[in-house]
C-alpha cells in the first residue's frame, strides 16, 4: 500500500508528461489525486507494517500529515480543473508532471523511516516544486524561482550535514533509521546530537519558512500561480515541519528535548516578529498572505517549543492552518482571475461586485487569523494556554501582541479590498464565480469551521498519540 | 599521506575558485576538485563500496555536472564574473578567516576519526565554508550554483567518515538528488537569461518589501 | 670562515646571471625562437660596467647609493643561504629576520632613489612596489613560521635542512602549500609575470623597471646584478623548501640543488610564456590568495600537532 501511494503519482506524472493535450493531463491529475486520497483514507483503518527493509513505514504523525496533503492536493486539483481552462495555448505538460511528482515526493517524506531517505525526499520536493512556481515565466516569477531553488537547496545542504552529524552521533548504533535511533536514543553522543539538531533545524527550517531563513517564502508563494501557492503553504511547509518533528522525536527519546524546544521557541518568536513587521502595510495581497504563512509556521514552532499541551495545540494548528491557508490562496486565485492584478489597491468593493468571492475572502481572512468559531482560534488558544501554564508569561505576552498586530495588518488589507470602489470601476468579467472555483474553497472553509466546532474522536486520538511520540504526555 | 595530500589539494582548489573571476575557469576548477574528491573514498577505506562511490562521483561530478553548467551558460557572452559583493581581496581574506574558523571548530570537537587523517574534518568544514561564501558573495547565477556544488563537495568529504556505514543506495540517492538539482538550476538559469538577457542576479532584486 | 665567505660569494657572483639566461632561453624556445645566448646576462652586465653614468641635477647621494646597497644586501643575504652541499658561512639564531630585512633595506633604498629622481614614472613604480611588497612580506613570514614550526629552529640553515625524504611522508602537503605560496612571493619579489613583465617597454605597465629608468652604467650594472643574485638566492630557498635532498652526501646534494635551480628557471620561463601579466588591481588579490594558502599550511601544521 505504501509503495502504491508513492509510485502512483510518480508514474502518473511521467504519463502526464507524455500526453499531448492539456485537457487530458488535467484529467490524469484529477484521477490520480482522487485515487491517492482514497488510498490515504484507507490507512486510517489500520496502519501498515514497515516495508522495504524498514526504509518506509507509517506512524500516526506521518499519517496525519499525509492526510492533510492528500485532501489539499485533491481539492487543488479540482480547483485547477476550472482555473486553467483559459490557457490552452500554454502547455501545462511540465506543470502537471511536476505537480504529480511533487505529490509523490511529499508522500515519500511522510513515509520515510530513514533520515537519509527523508533528506532525499525533502530535497526532491524542492526540486519538483520549483518549475511550478515558474509556470507563467514572468521576470518576477523567474526571480522567485531562483531564490527559492537556491536558498532552499543551500538550506537542505546544511540539513544533509546535520543528518551526517546525526549518523556520527549514532555511530554506536551505526545507522540513521528512525526506529533504531529511537530505540538506542540513550546511547547517542550528546555533543554531536546537539550539533546535528542545530544544523537540521536551520536546514529544514529554511524549507519550512522559519525566520531568519524565510526570505524566499514571500517571493515564491506570491509569484507562483495561486493553486500552487495553496499547495506550497498548506502542504509543503508541513512536510518540512515533519522533518523537524522527526528530529524532535529523536531528541525527546534522548532526553535532550529541552534543548530542541528552546531552539524552536527562539525561531518561532523571531518568525512572528518578522511576519508582524512585514504584514502591516503590504501592498500585494498574496505577499501579505505569504507572510501570514511565516507567522503560522512561527506559531507551530512556538507550540512545539512550549511542550505539554503546546504539542497538541501545535499539531491541531497545523491541520487548521493547512486548510485555512489553502482556502485563502484559492480565493486569491479567484481574485487574480477577475482583476488580473496582485495589488490590494486595484481591488475595491468586492462585497458589492463579486459577493460570493468577497464573502469567501472574508471567511478566509477570519479563518487564517484565528477568529472563533474557526479551528485556528482554538489551536492558537491552546498554545497560549501552554505558555501560561508553563509560566512563560513573556512568551505569552509577545505571542498575543504579535498575533494582534498581524490580525490588524491583514484586516486592513482585506477590508480595503472588500469595501470601497466607485461606479466607474471596471473589471474583467470572465467566468465569474465558476462553480469549480467555488466548491473547493467552500469545502476547505467548512473543514476549518467544523474543526472549530467539533473535534472528531479519531482526530483527537491521532493528535494525542502524535504528541506522545514527540515527548508529550 | 595520500589522503592528506588529496585533502590539501581540494582546499587549495577551493581557494583558487574563490579568487577566480572567469566562469569557464571556475567550472573547470570544480571539475578538477571533484576529480580529486572522487579519489578520496579509495584512500579512506578501499573496497567495493569505495570503488562504486568513486566511479559514480567521477561520472556525475567530473563529467555530467560541469558539462551541464557549460550548457547552461552557452548563451552567456560575457564569461567573466562581476565584482563580488565585497570585492575579491576581501572575499579571499574572509575565506581565509572562515578556514581558520573551521580548523578552530574542528579542534574543539571530539571526533571519531578512526583510521582517517585528523585533517579530514577541518578540511571538510573549510570547503563547506568556502562553498557557502561563494554562494552568498557572488552575483552571477552560475557562480552561486558552483558555490552550492562546492559546499556539497565538502559535505561529501564529511560523509567519508561514515563510508562503510551508510547504505550505498543512500549515497547514490543523495548524488542523484544533487544532479537533478543542478539540472533544474541550469534550466532556470536559461530562463533567467531569456528574461533578462543576462545572468547577473542583480536583476533579480525587484521582489522586496 | 673567511675562505668560506669568499668561496660562497664567488660562486654566487658567478652563477646567478645564468638563471636569467636559462629563463630567457626557455621563453624563446616556447615561442619558437632561438633567443639570446645563455650567457647574455653576463655580456649585458659586462657591457654596462664599461659604460659611464649620467646623473640628473635633481638627484642626491641616495641615487648613487641605492645600487650599491642593492648589490651589497643581496650578497650578504646569499651568505645565509646554503647552496646544495655548501654550508652557509653565516648562521645564527634568528637569521631569517636579517635575511628578510636585508631585502627590505634594498627595497627601501630603491624606492627612495626612485622618488629622488623627481620623475612621476619612477614615483608610480615606487608606490606600486611598496604596496605589493607589503603583502608579499606577510606571506614570506608566514612561510618562515611554517618552516620554523616544522624544524623547531629559527636558523635558516637548520630550517631548511630538516627537509629530508622521511619528513615528506608527514609534512608533504604542508610543504606543498608553503612552496606554492612561496612561489607566488618569488614571482612578486623578482618582478616576474604574472606580477610584473620584465620585457615590457611601456612605462605605465612597469613596476620594477620603471624605478630604475634613470640609472645607467655602473649603477645599472649593480642593480641588474643585484636582482640576479636576489633571484638566485630566493630561488635557492624555494628549491630547498620543495626538494627533500638533505641528508644525502654533499656532492649529491649539490647536484640535486643545481638541477633544482635549473628546473626552477625553466619553470619560471614556462609560467612567463603561458600567462599574461595580471591587471594591477588583481595583483594584491593574488598575494592575498598566497596568504590564504600559507595560512592553510600553518593551520595544517598546528592541527597535526607539531
Amino acid at each position: 500500500m505504501l509503495f502504491i501511494l508513492i509510485l502512483l503519482p510518480l508514474l502518473s506524472g511521467v504519463f502526464a508528461f507524455l500526453l499531448s493535450k492539456n485537457q487530458q493531463r488535467k484529467m490524469v491529475l484529477l484521477g490520480t489525486s482522487f485515487i491517492h486520497l482514497i488510498g490515504v483514507l484507507s490507512l486510517w483503518k489500520s496502519l501498515p507494517v514497515a516495508q522495504l527493509n524498514g526504509f518506509l513505514g507509517m506512524d500516526v504523525l506521518g499519517r496525519l500529515i499525509l492526510t492533510i496533503i492528500s485532501i489539499l492536493f485533491t481539492t487543488v486539483s479540482f480547483y485547477l480543473w476550472g482555473y486553467l481552462k483559459d490557457e490552452d495555448n500554454h502547455s501545462n505538460r511540465i506543470f502537471m508532471a511536476g505537480l504529480l511528482i511533487f505529490l509523490s515526493a511529499m508522500t515519500l517524506v511522510t513515509m520515510s523511516r530513514h533520515m537519509g531517505l527523508l533528506w532525499i525526499a525533502i530535497e526532491a520536493t524542492t526540486l519538483f516544486s520549483a518549475p511550478l512556481i515558474n509556470f507563467y515565466r514572468t521576470p518576477q516569477s523567474v526571480e522567485a524561482t531562483w531564490k527559492y531553488l537556491l536558498i532552499c537547496s543551500a538550506g537542505i545542504a546544511l540539513a544533509l550535514l546535520g543528518t551526517l552529524f546525526l549518523a556520527v552521533a549514532a555511530s554506536k548504533g551505526e545507522t540513521v533509521f528512525l526506529d533504531v535511533l529511537l530505540n538506542n536514543a540513550s546511547s547517542l553522543a550528546i555533543p554531536w546530537l546537539k550539533l546535528s539538531v542545530i544544523f537540521l533545524f536551520v536546514g529544514y527550517g529554511t524549507k519550512m519558512g522559519l525566520a531568519p531563513m524565510h526570505t524566499w517564502l514571500p517571493d515564491a508563494h506570491s509569484e507562483a500561480p495561486s493553486p500552487v501557492s495553496a499547495l506550497l503553504s498548506g502542504a509543503l511547509l508541513n512536510c518540512a515541519f515533519l522533518g523537524i518533528l522527526r528530529v524532535l522525536q529523536i531528541c525527546a527519546a534522548a532526553g535532550q528535548a529541552a534543548f530542541a524546544r528552546d531552539l524552536f521557541l527562539i525561531m518561532g518568536l523571531l518568525s512572528l516578529v518578522i511576519a508582524a513587521i512585514f504584514v502591516v502595510g503590504q501592498s500585494d495581497y498574496k505577499r501579505m498572505f505569504a507572510y501570514s504563512s511565516v507567522e503560522n509556521m512561527g506559531i507551530l514552532a512556538i507550540g512545539m517549543g512550549l511542550g505539554g499541551i503546546g504539542l497538541y495545540g501545535s499539531l491541531f494548528h497545523m491541520i487548521n492552518n493547512a486548510f485555512a491557508k489553502g482556502m485563502v490562496f484559492l480565493v486569491t486565485g479567484n481574485l487574480y482571475q477577475i482583476y488580473q492584478s496582485k495589488k490590494i489597491s486595484d481591488i475595491k468593493g468586492l462585497l458589492h461586485y463579486y459577493p460570493v468571492t468577497g464573502i469567501f475572502l472574508a471567511i478566509g481572512f477570519l479563518a487564517v487569523t484565528g477568529v472563533p468559531p474557526f479551528g485556528t482560534f482554538y489551536s492558537e488558544l491552546m498554545i497560549l494556554n501552554a505558555a501560561i501554564q508553563s509560566g512563560r508569561y513573556w512568551v505569552a505576552f509577545f505571542y498575543v501582541l504579535f498575533l494582534a498586530v498581524i490580525f490588524i495588518g491583514i484586516a486592513e488589507g482585506v477590508l480595503k479590498m472588500l469595501h470601497g470602489g466607485t461606479k466607474e470601476q471596471t473589471a474583467n468579467q470572465t467566468n465569474q464565480e465558476d462553480i469549480r472555483l467555488i466548491m473547493p474553497i467552500l469545502f476547505l472553509g467548512l473543514i476549518v469551521l467544523i474543526l472549530g466546532l467539533y473535534m472528531p474522536s479519531f482526530l483527537d486520538d491521532a493528535l494525542r498519540e502524535s504528541s506522545k511520540l514527540l515527548g508529550g504526555r | 599521506m595520500g589522503l592528506e595530500l588529496a585533502l590539501i589539494l581540494i582546499v587549495f582548489l577551493g581557494v583558487v575558485i574563490l579568487g577566480s573571476s572567469r566562469l569557464g575557469t571556475m567550472i573547470q576548477l570544480f571539475a578538477a576538485q571533484s576529480l580529486v574528491l572522487s579519489a578520496t573514498p579509495l584512500l579512506v577505506h578501499p573496497g567495493k563500496h569505495a570503488v562504486v562511490m568513486a566511479f559514480v562521483t567521477v561520472v556525475l561530478k567530473v563529467f555530467l555536472m560541469p558539462n551541464l553548467l557549460f550548457w547552461a551558460i552557452r548563451h552567456v557572452s560575457i564569461r567573466r564574473e562581476v565584482q563580488p559583493l565585497v570585492g575579491y581581496g576581501k572575499t579571499l581574506m574572509l575565506g581565509g578567516f572562515l578556514i581558520g574558523t573551521a580548523f578552530f571548530i574542528s579542534s574543539k570537537l571530539d571526533l571519531p576519526v578512526e583510521e582517517t587523517s585528523n585533517l579530514l574534518i577541518p578540511c571538510a568544514f573549510s570547503i563547506i565554508m568556502i562553498g557557502f561564501l561563494l554562494l552568498v558573495s557572488r552575483l552571477k547565477a552560475i557562480t552561486q550554483v558552483i558555490g552550492y556544488l562546492v559546499m556539497e563537495n565538502g559535505i561529501f568529504l564529511f560523509a567519508l567518515l561514515l563510508l562503510e556505514k551508510t547504505p550505498l543506495l543512500m549515497e547514490m540517492g543523495i548524488l542523484l538528488d544533487i544532479f537533478v538539482g543542478v539540472l533544474i538550476m541550469g534550466i532556470v538559469i536559461n530562463h533567467i537569461n531569456e528574461e533578462f538577457e543576462s545572468t547577473n542576479t542583480i536583476h533579480l532584486t525587484t521582489l522586496r518589501d | 670562515m673567511g675562505i668560506g665567505v669568499l668561496v660562497h660569494i664567488i660562486i654566487v657572483l658567478a652563477l646567478s646571471p645564468s638563471l636569467l639566461g636559462i629563463i630567457g632561453k626557455t621563453k624563446a624556445f616556447l615561442t619558437g625562437r632561438r633567443g639570446p645566448p645563455l650567457l647574455q646576462p653576463y655580456y649585458d652586465i659586462g657591457k654596462l660596467f664599461r659604460k659611464g653614468s649620467v646623473y640628473s641635477d635633481t638627484t642626491t647621494w641616495i641615487f648613487q647609493a641605492a645600487p650599491v646597497v642593492c648589490m651589497a644586501a643581496a650578497l650578504v643575504s646569499s651568505l645565509l643561504m646554503p647552496l646544495g652541499g655548501l654550508e652557509a658561512p653565516v648562521q645564527f639564531w634568528g637569521d631569517i629576520i636579517l635575511f628578510a630585512y636585508l631585502y627590505g633595506l634594498a627595497r627601501f633604498f630603491m624606492i627612495i632613489a626612485a622618488l629622488d629622481t623627481g620623475s612621476s614614472f619612477e614615483g608610480m613604480g615606487a608606490s606600486r612596489e611598496a604596496a605589493f611588497s607589503c603583502l608579499a612580506e606577510v606571506v614570506l613570514f608566514l612561510d618562515f613560521i611554517i618552516l620554523a614550526l616544522l624544524s623547531k629552529s629559527l636558523v635558516l640553515s637548520r630550517m631548511i635542512e630538516g627537509n629530508i625524504l622521511s619528513s615528506w611522508q608527514l609534512f608533504g602537503p604542508v610543504l606543498l602549500l608553503a612552496g606554492a605560496s612561496y612561489f607566488l612571493v618569488l614571482l612578486a619579489e623578482n618582478a616576474r609575470i604574472p606580477v610584473d613583465d620584465p620585457a615590457t617597454h611601456l612605462e605605465l605597465t612597469m613596476i620594477h623597471e620603471v624605478m630604475v629608468l634613470d640609472h645607467s652604467g655602473w649603477d645599472f650594472a649593480y642593480i641588474l646584478y643585484g636582482s640576479a643574485i636576489k633571484l638566485f638566492v630566493l630561488g635557492g630557498l624555494f628549491v630547498n623548501i620543495l626538494v627533500p635532498f638533505h641528508g644525502l652526501p654533499p656532492i649529491t646534494q649539490t647536484f640535486v640543488f643545481g638541477a633544482g635551480m635549473i628546473a626552477l628557471a625553466v619553470g619560471i620561463g614556462v609560467v612567463e610564456s603561458c600567462m599574461a601579466r595580471l591587471r594591477l588591481n588583481r595583483v594584491p588579490q593574488l598575494l592575498i590568495g598566497a596568504f590564504v594558502l600559507a595560512l592553510v599550511g600553518l593551520l595544517v601544521v598546528l592541527t597535526k600537532g607539531v
